[in-house]
């Protein structure tokens, strides 16, 4: 068996053959796209809700006992705002760590470890292909779907129906702005890394997990909890501090690949 | 010969998720030396703070907030450390072994699935008692220690928790959980998903729950008064025509005495309540809500079991095919 032989069908069908690719792909892993597009789904209602009626309401309840400038306690609809608040910009914020473990263990993990991935390299996905389409396309549902929540997010944050100071959330939550769409790469990035190296779904879940953490509360250490304002050049820095060791991740992956698969 | 597989069993398991119990006694012992330092490093200094604002004007307080938010953390991965046990349950202790065929040779080989499973639960069982036990008093030794610095009151979601035989409660129920969604869908991965999802939700449930586990005290007053220190409040309000009104956002009469007295008599006011906990419920609740997490557990064991004889018939066609 030669590179020739493993490459000859790949040249000859070209696009259709990345189309295929790209089918198979979103058939073995519905149930994953199933969970990510009830839970975009999901959060947008719940942004939405908090936007519309969920504001209205707080802020009528916020005119009616919270106007008088002393100090009160927050009601009924105040508090179901703020729920709903940070509750959708925790989903945003944990995010990359799901994608990880996803990435370690359902998308790399267990193919290497089934035999599944080597079957695929002899039958005209070449490895890099192969590993290109499982990047490019859960990244391109990623950034999608994480795109929808931070508009939905910065209309929400846009209009505030009762004064408070959200930056404590938006310092800790990545939900407004770049560090959303960019934190879920790295989970996939490292998650698909971790596959590659450990070969076994279950150690590279964990594995995945841990090191996503460990870089995005490295990066998280640029910004100052106790800060009063938020900075924004040091929030570029975090931004590209993720992207690079996202895209350092991924280059060694695909390394990695060239030197196990030659 | 079976004799002498009964402490072979255990032994295997031990072997078999070495990792496992590397990884879960570097989390308790990084744990414990996390509150150790806490509470000698952090704390010193966050007492030296808070001496020099009793003397002082302006000061600094980032070390006692740092203290605070720390020992915070520390009880929030107490609490739950039972999502990764049922994670890991279901996925490598039972789930895996399902999925590959581990599981269905080993019942071949002479070990009865009854007591594959029970080996598979018992050993991880006790190594979680005991580990979920060290935390649980190490925070409390820890959460009592320094009063003046404490982030959030006893009643705060995690310290709840952490504070006593609930942890070990949750991380036992987590581990029969993962084995009944390990037996039920027979694949790693969906049933590490779907054990940490039942977890988190049972974790949810109660969290939400929680204040009802136990009936709350009513204090009636005739004139509007501050609440009692340390207490879960629940709701306050006024009593209008003999009938309780909530108020979440305070008072509806404010002002000097004689003015709250003339709004009172126009809205007919007579008097007010308050509803709460008082710290003396933390134990009758706690123990509920222990109660309620090891029912599920019991019962979530007993399913497990009574689907494995299902799973060997089903082994067993398999072979036989």
């Amino acid at each position: 068996m030669t590179a020739l032989d493993i490459k000859a069908p790949v040249t000859a069908r070209g696009g259709g053959e990345s189309a295929g690719l790209a089918a198979v792909l979103l058939r073995l892993h519905r149930p994953a796209l199933v969970v990510w597009a009830l839970l975009v789904a999901l959060t947008s209602a719940l942004l939405l809700w908090a936007h519309g009626p969920g504001a209205d309401a707080a802020h009528a309840e916020w005119l009616r006992i919270c106007d008088g400038g002393e100090p009160c306690t927050w009601g009924g609809a105040i508090t179901d705002y703020y729920r709903a608040r940070t509750l959708a910009e925790a989903v945003v914020a944990v995010l990359p760590l799901p994608v990880a473990a996803w990435a370690g263990a359902a998308l790399i993990g267990r193919e290497l470890e089934s035999g599944t991935a080597h079957l695929a390299w002899t039958q005209g996905a070449s490895p890099a292909r192969w590993l290109t389409a499982k990047l490019a396309l859960p990244a391109a549902l990623l950034t999608t779907g994480s795109a929808l929540l931070v508009v939905l997010h910065s209309l929400l944050a846009a209009t505030a129906p009762f004064p408070y100071d959200w930056r404590w959330h938006s310092q800790n939550l990545p939900s407004d702005g770049a560090l959303a769409l960019v934190n879920p790469f790295l989970g996939l990035a490292l998650g698909a890394l971790a596959g590659l190296v450990l070969r076994r779904s279950l150690p590279a879940l964990a594995v995945a997990v841990a090191v996503t953490e460990a870089v995005l509360a490295t990066t998280g250490c640029l910004r100052n909890p106790h800060a009063s304002s938020p900075s924004w050049p040091l929030r570029l820095v975090e931004t590209g501090l993720v992207l690079a060791v996202a895209a350092a991740a991924a280059v060694i992956a695909f390394r990695l690949l060239r030197r196990r698969t030659v | 010969m079976s004799a002498l597989r009964v402490p072979g069993l255990p032994r295997t398991v031990l072997r078999l998720h070495r990792p496992a119990l590397i990884v879960w006694g570097a989390f308790v012992a990084a744990l414990i030396g996390w509150l150790v330092w806490l509470n000698t490093v952090t704390s010193s200094a966050g007492e030296r703070e808070r001496a020099y604002c009793d003397h002082h004007e302006t000061c600094n307080i980032l070390d006692q907030l740092n203290y605070g938010q720390r020992t915070v953390w520390v009880a929030t991965l107490v609490c739950y450390s039972s999502l990764a046990v049922a994670a890991w349950a279901g996925a490598s202790l039972i789930g895996r072994e399902l999925e590959s065929g581990t599981a269905q040779l080993a019942w071949t080989q002479g070990v009865s699935p009854a007591r594959w499973l029970a080996a598979k639960l018992a050993v991880p069982a006790l190594l979680t008692t005991l580990g979920c036990t060290a935390l649980v008093l190490a925070y409390r030794r820890a959460w009592s220690a320094h009063p003046g610095l404490r982030d959030g009151d006893w009643t705060s979601v995690t310290t709840f928790v952490a504070r006593g035989p609930a942890t070990v409660a949750y991380a036992l129920c987590a581990l029969a959980l993962g084995a009944l969604t390990a037996l039920l869908l027979r694949r790693t991965l969906p049933a590490l998903g779907v054990s940490l999802a039942a977890t988190w939700a049972l974790h949810f449930a109660l969290e939400r729950f929680r204040e009802h586990l136990w009936p709350s005290v009513t204090r009636v007053t005739a004139t509007e008064d501050v609440w009692p220190r340390h207490v879960w409040q629940l709701e306050s309000g006024t009593i209008e025509h003999g009938h309780r009104v909530a108020h979440a956002g305070g008072s509806p009469c404010e002002g000097n005495p004689a003015q709250v007295k003339q709004c009172a008599d126009k809205l007919d006011i007579t008097g007010y309540y308050q509803v709460y906990h008082p710290r003396s419920h933390y134990w009758p609740l706690h123990l509920v809500e222990s109660g309620i997490v090891l029912a599920v557990a019991a019962l979530a064991t007993v399913l497990a079991f009574r689907l494995l004889p299902r799973r060997t018939r089903a082994a067993r066609k398999e072979s036989l095919a």
